[in-house]
């Protein structure tokens, strides 16, 4: 994706005065990519269609969650008119496999299909509406195989194995201190399991995008956030050198983690290849997406917590049972996150955490906003309540107590410096009590109100010793201007913004004389994927690292050309000048005409690649886990009406240490977007399957939040400078989300008086939590 | 009996406004409004998430009115005056709330964006003062993925308080 900003600059006056410097890290630039969006210009998947798609493809499904297949007819498919070629695995040049982690999940179906949106056949049509005729003409045979639609049928003594070894894909373990002997001398011990629900990512921009081959390069516009891993997928799956497949990212609406594994790519790829020359386009409706596309872990986390009478806790047993569904996808990481987050901010000298991904035949679950810290956030904050109760505590002096300060350890033993929880939760709960919320009324006998807080932490970027780095590079233009140039894809985050400021700031120049080229393989280093709240962190430091080396080859000429010391030049608004002495100076286009002259480079590349330390497997302890941590608390306030089980969340407090807010108004567009799907996810979202089958997979019945769920959300930004991370920034994607939804079941918990163990807190939830009514009780059979 | 196939879709003639631009076509007689303009007139501003009227994406005005393109058929479109977000700014300068967006944020991914400003430029267009109710409710077919709605909110309020200005 390329992003130009128009020069409108022009005459660069000797004598005009040079503007006051403007500091780009901490400022709220507009989005670069705002005019285009809000005009609508901006081109996206689907948007690419309408000028140069030639020929249409669609993809032949699954008809069963569980089967072997017998037979694949496409004879009555090729009869449809229109329809110019059906493809099957035996068409696939490559592998046919892809899988983030492992490679386990086939791009066409040959033998087995394990759940109802595997992919069997390709069509090819000169109209969408004659492929998607043929696609309902492809006659597949099956042997049909029992249904694994949930992790207790998974494990059941005698189920069917979805795979050779077994329907348990992995464990992962974190042993620390003597729980055993903790519990025991523990002055209250807690228990309870909470059960978290199948979440869709629900990024409005449906799969879409367009592939061509003209005999040496295929290129793909597709939407997905990591383009040079998934160009590696898409080789190894067709069987074509990396350096043949050309990655371009067209704008994207949204991913949350749903674009982490491979969606559309190897099919537009493959249909590409059997007709050179022409431009296929392939588009999922919402349903197809839904049913396609993996999801985020439902957990079942069994909890047990144990504290002295003084409120310290001593210990806790966690036991994680993780519906994978079909394939690996990043599951394994996913309950790696969780392990390591299994305890929070909190410090607990002795932890037992053991983790087992199930495999079932419900569709693949990966990343998404969270990954795994998400769903254990809900049960450590849950238990931070339950035992704060058991000990008869006031609910924040406990968490006080317990809340790890700089130098302590969380889970993974990692020693954590610096920790801002406290500060968070002061800010959250000052900013709470400082103004009279809504709702010093009287209410009626049956409605409650409540509030409730959280406090999260989130280990930042891919962790465990998996490799993790960030390449950028940044170049001056004759005019002047620079360009930044990153493999990072922006997604709706504010990517391009961030890399942009970033820079800028290091070479003085103004934001209109920036620009950047993004998320196109051909153009573009690797700088890994958006995704684990990393790019700020991640390629922020190789755009830092690269903008401070042009920075020196700029000062470098501007010293020869104002015959002074580089050390007393200063950099601002396009000039450089002596700083004492502000009238010798040269504007950066002059220092870029001497360069060219001298033959000197005026460009930057840089790496980054700090490590992490691989968990030692027996007792998920590492020194260096994460290579750093986010911090944030939240309070949330609700409404319950005891009659009819509604909740409404009426305020909702989040704040968050970013390390530094380089553009402030992203931040708080992050927090205030996270909650808002923290909120779906307390109140209202869930996938719900039948044997493998999704029954709501279109937004009449999957629920997401609307303009009138969400309360006045108050963002607080905390800057707590960062020591690794570009400018003091670290991050922001994830932590949000993590901290809403425990804040508001612990606000449920206040107003009902019962403690919510089960998501979503739709209505009818709880209703039965507050008249303990559980969901198979013959009781509630008349409704 | 067989389906039809692809050539065997009737047509039928839409004659239209959009943008102030007249137009004639003829479509399959099954086709939808958004479908029509993304795919027939190439205005792929307007866009489709949800493709069964829920998520507002797909918003544009007709004859004043926001209408869901994707649930309205093209045919239904004949005669009909037709306002897309192409159709909003005037040559390089942005309608107000365009603007407004841009100023506060209110585009994160954007792809509810077009939808949101047609939304909200109807309400605008009605009514001279509008309650926070109003606001909300004028909004709440639109669903937005990224933002949590307070930047969108702040946006309208900004772009009324502007045009109440000028």
């Amino acid at each position: 994706m390329i992003q130009q900003v128009t020069t409108t600059e022009s005459d660069r006056a000797q004598d005009a005065p040079i503007a006051p410097p403007d500091h780009l890290v901490g400022k709220s630039c507009r989005r670069i990519d705002g005019k285009e969006k809000v005009t609508g210009t901006a081109l996206y998947g689907a948007d690419l269609f309408p000028n140069s798609a030639e020929l249409f493809a669609s993809v032949v499904r699954a008809q069963h969650a569980h089967a072997n297949i017998t037979a694949i007819d496409t004879t009555k498919a090729l009869e449809v008119a229109g329809v110019l070629g059906v493809y099957t695995h035996v068409d696939v040049g490559g592998t046919n496999i892809h899988g983030l982690i492992r490679r386990d999940h086939p791009a066409l179906a040959s033998k087995r299909v394990r759940y109802l949106g595997d992919a069997i056949a390709v069509v090819v049509a000169k109209t969408e509406r004659a492929a998607k005729l043929g696609r309902d003409r492809v006659e597949v045979s099956y042997e049909p195989l029992p249904v694994i639609a949930t992790m207790e049928q998974a494990i059941a003594d005698g189920a069917c194995k979805l795979y050779p070894e077994g329907n348990v894909m992995g464990d992962k373990r974190i042993r620390k201190g003597d729980v055993e002997r903790a519990l025991a001398n523990s002055h209250v011990v807690v228990t309870d399991t909470f059960f978290t629900q199948t979440v869709d990512h629900a990024f409005l921009d449906i799969e879409a995008g367009t592939g061509h081959w003209d005999g040496q390069v295929l290129t793909l516009y597709v939407a997905g956030q990591w383009v040079h891993e998934e160009r590696r997928l898409i080789a190894l799956a067709l069987g074509l050198p990396v350096e043949q497949i050309r990655i371009i990212q067209p704008v994207t609406g949204g991913a949350f983690g749903g674009r982490e594994d491979i969606s559309i790519q190897i099919y537009l790829g493959l249909a590409a290849l059997k007709h050179q020359g022409k431009t296929i386009a392939l588009r999922y409706t919402r349903s197809e997406s839904m049913r396609a596309r993996h999801k985020r872990h439902a957990l079942k986390i069994e909890s047990t917590f144990g504290a002295k009478a003084d409120g310290t806790l001593t210990a806790a047993r966690i036991v994680v049972h993780s519906d994978e569904g079909a394939y690996a996808s990043t599951g394994i990481a996913v309950m790696r996150k969780a392990a390591s987050h299994a305890t929070g901010p909190y410090r607990v000298p002795n932890v037992e955490v053991d983790v087992y991904g199930v495999h079932t035949n419900n569709n693949p679950t990966g990343a998404m906003r969270g990954f795994g810290a998400c769903q254990m956030a809900i049960a450590y904050e849950g238990m931070m309540d339950r035992v704060a109760r058991a000990l008869d505590m006031d609910r924040e002096a406990f968490r006080r107590k317990n809340l790890i300060q700089s130098g302590d350890t969380v889970t993974t033993g990692q020693h954590v410096d610096p920790v801002s929880i406290g500060h968070c939760l002061s800010k959250a709960l000052a900013k709470f009590k400082e103004q009279s919320y809504p709702g010093n009324e009287k209410l009626p006998d049956y409605m409650r109100r409540g509030w409730g807080m959280s406090a999260i932490c989130f280990g930042l970027g891919y962790g465990d010793g998996f490799p993790d780095c960030s390449r950028a590079r940044v170049e001056l233009n004759d005019d002047g201007t620079a360009t930044v140039y990153t493999g990072g894809v922006e997604v709706g985050q504010g990517l391009l913004n961030t890399m942009m400021q970033i820079a800028g700031e290091d070479l003085g120049l103004p934001m209109e004389h920036m620009r950047i080229v993004a998320a196109d393989t051909e153009l573009t280093d690797e700088s890994g994927s958006s995704s684990a709240t990393r790019q700020t962190y991640f390629t922020g430091n190789a755009v830092r690292m690269a903008a401070s080396e042009l920075r020196e080859q700029v000062l470098d000429i501007a010293g020869i050309k104002l015959k002074v010391h580089p050390h007393e030049i200063t950099l601002q608004q396009g000039w450089a000048f002596e700083t004492n002495k502000p009238d010798n100076r040269v504007s950066i286009q002059q220092i870029c005409t001497e360069g060219l002259t001298r033959g000197y480079s005026l460009k930057a590349s840089a790496l980054f690649k700090p490590r992490t330390i691989t968990e030692v497997p027996q007792t998920g302890q590492s020194p260096r886990a994460f290579i750093t941590y986010l911090f944030g608390a939240h309070v949330s306030q609700v409404l319950v009406n005891m009659e009819t089980g509604e909740v409404k969340v009426e305020r909702h407090i989040a704040a968050h240490d970013v390390g530094k807010a380089v553009n402030p108004q992203s931040v708080e567009g992050q927090i205030v977007g996270g909650v808002a799907q923290g909120l779906g996810m307390a109140l209202m979202e869930e996938v719900t399957y039948k044997d493998g089958r999704i029954m709501n997979p279109g937004l009449t019945d999957y629920i997401i939040p609307t303009i009138k769920d969400l309360p006045p959300v108050e963002a607080i930004i905390v800057e707590h400078d960062d020591p690794g991370g570009p400018f003091g920034a670290h991050g922001v994607g994830e932590p949000p989300l993590i901290g809403a939804v425990p804040a508001i079941l612990s606000a449920i918990y206040d107003a009902t008086g019962k403690a919510p163990c089960e998501l979503p807190m739709t209505p009818e939830r709880t209703w039965r939590l507050i008249n303990d009514v559980r969901e198979n009780d013959p009781l509630t059979k008349v409704f | 009996m067989p389906e039809p196939t692809p050539m065997e879709i009737p047509t039928i003639q839409v004659a239209c406004t959009v943008n102030g631009e007249a137009f004639t076509r003829d479509v399959p007689v099954d086709m939808p409004l958004l479908e029509f303009l993304r795919d027939v007139l190439g205005l792929t501003g307007t866009k489709g998430a949800c493709l069964e009227g829920e998520c507002g994406s797909c918003t544009v005005l007709v004859d004043g009115e926001t209408i869901n393109s994707c649930l309205m058929l093209a045919a239904q479109a004949n005669n009909r005056n037709i306002t897309t977000i192409e159709g909003l700014a005037s040559g390089a300068e942005l309608d107000v709330i365009q603007d407004s967006f841009v100023a506060t944020g209110a585009a994160q991914c954007g792809y509810c964006t077009p939808g949101l400003i047609m939304s909200a430029r109807a309400l605008l267009n009605d009514r001279p003062d509008i309650s926070e109710t109003e606001l909300l409710t004028a909004l709440e077919g639109n669903i937005c993925r990224c933002t949590g709605y307070a930047s969108i909110i702040e946006a309208v309020k900004r772009a009324h308080r502007e045009s109440q200005s000028s």
